[in-house]
């Protein structure tokens, strides 16, 4: 990595001497197309992300008009903050379980979708529809389906005669993290299915076909053919999937509100409630940073994962 | 009825053309009358008196934009200019979008209007003018005691009461003779009927951690004499045995009676309110706004059916029902103090009231104004929650409210959830000193 930016250098230096002649204004150039995406990119992602962190060295409040340097007192109050702590698990909880169940799914539609059949074309963009419903709307919806007293779900399970009395889905501590999981596999599932679908029609036919004249069954060349060629693609589809997964709100917010008794609070509803009904900006944006962090890592996490596999594909 | 009359008659006496005609024009006549009426008052603006109002968006018959109108017209010395806050169910936007203007302290809005547990927020930030001088001791006793007494931080009066809304109880009078009086004889009217098999649920209340939670806990544990926070706003009375009582109740309701259904943890005021409204529910604790949808033919099945009292209390308790609605508020650093409280002591006068109360629906904060014919005529419902407004109590007074109110939702809901009550409150009390107590 450290060779780049050097012999980058190099070359340019090599080059300015040969041109140096050249107008200003031409050698200029290039940076002035640059310019207006470095502004734009500094204005809505860099600076927002720095300011966050000073806010997080603060104890600004918007109702008390407190706003003064506090060093590392927001990261502190958050170790020992178990409501902190409770949401960073449900989140994380959420984000494995999510993104498993997407990926899973995702896959095996994948492989149906792939085959051609009657009616395939309508079938891809039927698929979509759970993922272009606003997730507001799916909350609603879901919340009819599971609702303990008349939802369809309790009633399709008793006449399966599955349960033996009303669960109370959204309402129960001990399920509600489920059905929210449930509501966001049914709504993404066919974004990682559109992903994945990309990938297999990478994967060239002449291998496949090759493996069935040598005598594999569908199973096997699943598993040996398409599934290692299919990995890299895997592996970016659930880090996009795992971040945005992390990033979970509108589902807890309409269905939950958090509860019952903080057992569906997850990280970005709890930062809502402290940065903006509580207006507790110094707080707020701690528990924003603590969020970064986290995400930074499963990123990097995913990215040396992808990185090491992309040499071993390509080398 | 007479309206669908009407719209038949007509084309077929002066023919389908000309009647589009006439209608066009009336409509478009109605659609421009306000922006005629709006240009007019701009011109004479110059010579004028500017202040702006902020206030959540509210409309029935009319909406506060027509009411701003009203006043411009009335006068010619001050023109209001309404500055458009989203709907009250967008409280959280609406407390941001006040507290961005406020903390600009450039004088805009003149006057504003704030949700009841905003007001020691506001007065403790000092941007609420206090009122004390320009509201006579007669003047303040024409209020609901418990509306007046929430308007005051310190002592002094920083905001007027604009419209009162408070909790109540829902029963349905073909089932009971009369509403119970104790949460012992609701418990014991509601397993009745729901053993008789007149209704499915006994006791329909919003459990949802979210902010009516904190409004239900208000009401139980007042009605057992005890309270949340201390008068000084920093003592903290949440763990004290009234109020460990008070929520222990609330769980048994789900846990022991079985009145409720355990939905209600996931229930806010409209899920609560669906099931009574469909006939399945003796008792319900919501708001003033169901009466409305109980009497609609299209949405209920309990026409005829509903009446409403005072939530219950508890053995040697008082009914106390939490305190909801807006209040005015005057601006600190207004420019133009004298305009803003002119427009003030409009806004708050008994005429206005019945004004809001007949054509937006905003029930009046001065109890005489329910005696008035014609709120009688207009809104005969409204005029009989007089009584239930009597007892609105306040949520705790402090200026951080909206974290204290965080805490008791994550604490209370769990308690109705595990029902390790005690704990839960001892939990809650640590968590509410580390916010108050400083």
């Amino acid at each position: 990595m450290t060779a780049l930016p050097s012999a980058g250098l190099a070359a340019g230096s090599r080059r300015s001497k040969r041109l140096g002649r050249r107008s200003r204004a031409e050698r200029w150039a290039p940076l002035l197309f640059l310019l207006p995406a470095v502004v734009t990119l500094a204005t809505v992602s860099v600076y927002p992300v720095l300011d966050g962190m000073r806010l997080s060295l603060r104890n600004t409040m918007l109702s008390t008009q407190e706003d003064e340097f506090v060093g590392l007192a927001n990261y502190l109050r958050l170790t020992g903050d178990p409501q902190f702590w409770s949401a960073w698990q449900h989140t994380m909880l959420f984000t494995a379980a999510s993104t498993l169940l997407e990926t899973l799914l995702g896959m095996a539609m994948a492989v149906v979708l792939y085959e051609t059949f009657r009616g395939r074309g309508w079938v891809r963009a039927a698929m979509l529809v759970p993922w272009a419903i606003p997730t507001v709307v799916t909350s609603k919806m879901f919340g009819w389906l599971f609702d303990g007293q008349h939802g369809v779900v309790n009633w399709l399970l008793m006449q399966a005669g599955l349960i033996d009395g009303y669960v109370n889905w959204y309402g129960d501590s001990r399920t509600a993290l489920l059905t929210i999981i449930i509501a966001d596999v049914w709504k993404t599932t066919p974004f990682m299915a559109l992903l994945l679908l990309a990938g297999l029609q990478t994967v060239p036919h002449s291998l496949v076909e090759a493996a069935r004249i040598d005598g594999a069954g569908p199973w096997q060349s699943f598993w040996s053919i398409r599934l290692p060629l299919l990995f890299t693609t895997l592996l970016i589809a659930g880090m996009f999937r795992a971040l945005d997964a992390f990033r979970i709100f509108d589902l807890v917010y309409v269905l939950t509100g958090g509860g019952p008794a903080d057992s569906t609070e997850v990280l970005s509803t709890l930062s809502y409630k402290v940065l903006f009904s509580g207006l507790d900006f110094g707080y707020g944006s701690a528990l924003s940073a603590a969020m970064f962090i986290t995400e930074a890592v499963i990123a990097l996490g995913f990215g040396l994962f992808i990185v090491r596999r992309m040499r071993r594909d390509n080398g | 009825m007479t309206d669908n009359d009407d719209h038949v008659g007509k084309p077929a006496a002066v023919g389908r053309r000309q009647f589009l005609k006439v209608a066009g024009i009336t409509t478009g006549g109605v659609l421009a009358a306000p922006a005629i009426l709006k240009l007019a008052s701009v011109a004479s603006a110059a010579d004028r008196t500017n202040i702006t109002f902020a206030s959540a968006k509210f409309f029935g018959k009319r909406t506060v934009a027509e009411m701003v109108d009203v006043f411009n017209q009335s006068q010619s010395r001050i023109l209001v200019r309404y500055d458009e806050l989203p709907p009250p169910s967008a409280s959280t936007e609406v407390h941001q979008g006040l507290v961005q203007r406020l903390a600009k302290k450039d004088g805009s809005p003149d006057v504003f209007t704030q949700d009841v547990v905003w007001i020691a927020e506001f007065a403790g930030a000092g941007w609420a003018l206090p009122l004390d001088e320009y509201v006579t001791a007669d003047e303040a006793g024409a209020y609901f005691p418990g509306v007046l007494a929430a308007c005051k931080w310190q002592g002094k009066l920083t905001a007027l009461p604009w419209y009162v809304d408070s909790g109540m109880l829902y029963y349905r009078k073909d089932l009971v003779s009369s509403p119970p009086e104790t949460w012992e004889q609701l418990v014991a009217a509601a397993t009745d009927l729901v053993k008789a098999g007149k209704v499915k649920i006994g006791f329909s209340w919003q459990a949802k951690q979210a902010e009516v939670l904190i409004c239900d806990l208000v009401e139980f544990v007042t009605s057992n004499g005890g309270s949340i926070l201390g008068d000084d706003g920093k003592t903290v009375h949440i763990a004290d045995d009234a109020a460990v009582e008070a929520v222990q109740f609330m769980y048994d309701t789900i846990e022991k009676y079985k009145i409720s259904p355990p939905d209600v943890r996931s229930w806010d005021e409209e899920p609560s309110r669906t099931p009574f409204t469909g006939g399945d529910v003796a008792f319900l604790r919501n708001w003033s706004y169901v009466y409305s949808i109980c009497q609609d033919k299209a949405a209920s099945s309990v026409v005829d059916k509903v009446g409403v009292a005072p939530l219950p209390h508890f053995e040697g308790g008082k009914s106390a029902a939490c305190l909801g609605g807006y209040q005015y508020g005057v601006n600190a650093s207004t420019k133009n103090r004298d305009a803003s409280v002119e427009f003030l002591k409009w806004l708050s006068s008994p005429e206005t009231q019945l004004l809001f109360a007949t054509e937006l629906g905003l029930a009046p904060s001065r109890p005489a104004v329910f005696d008035s014919a014609e709120l009688g005529k207009a809104q005969p419902f409204m005029q009989t929650l007089k009584p239930v407004f009597v007892g609105a109590t306040a949520r705790p007074v402090t200026p951080k409210y909206s974290q204290v109110s965080l805490a008791l939702q994550s604490a209370v809901s769990k308690a109705v959830t595990n029902g390790n009550v005690a704990d839960a409150l001892k939990e809650a009390k640590t968590r509410l000193e580390g916010i108050v107590g400083t």
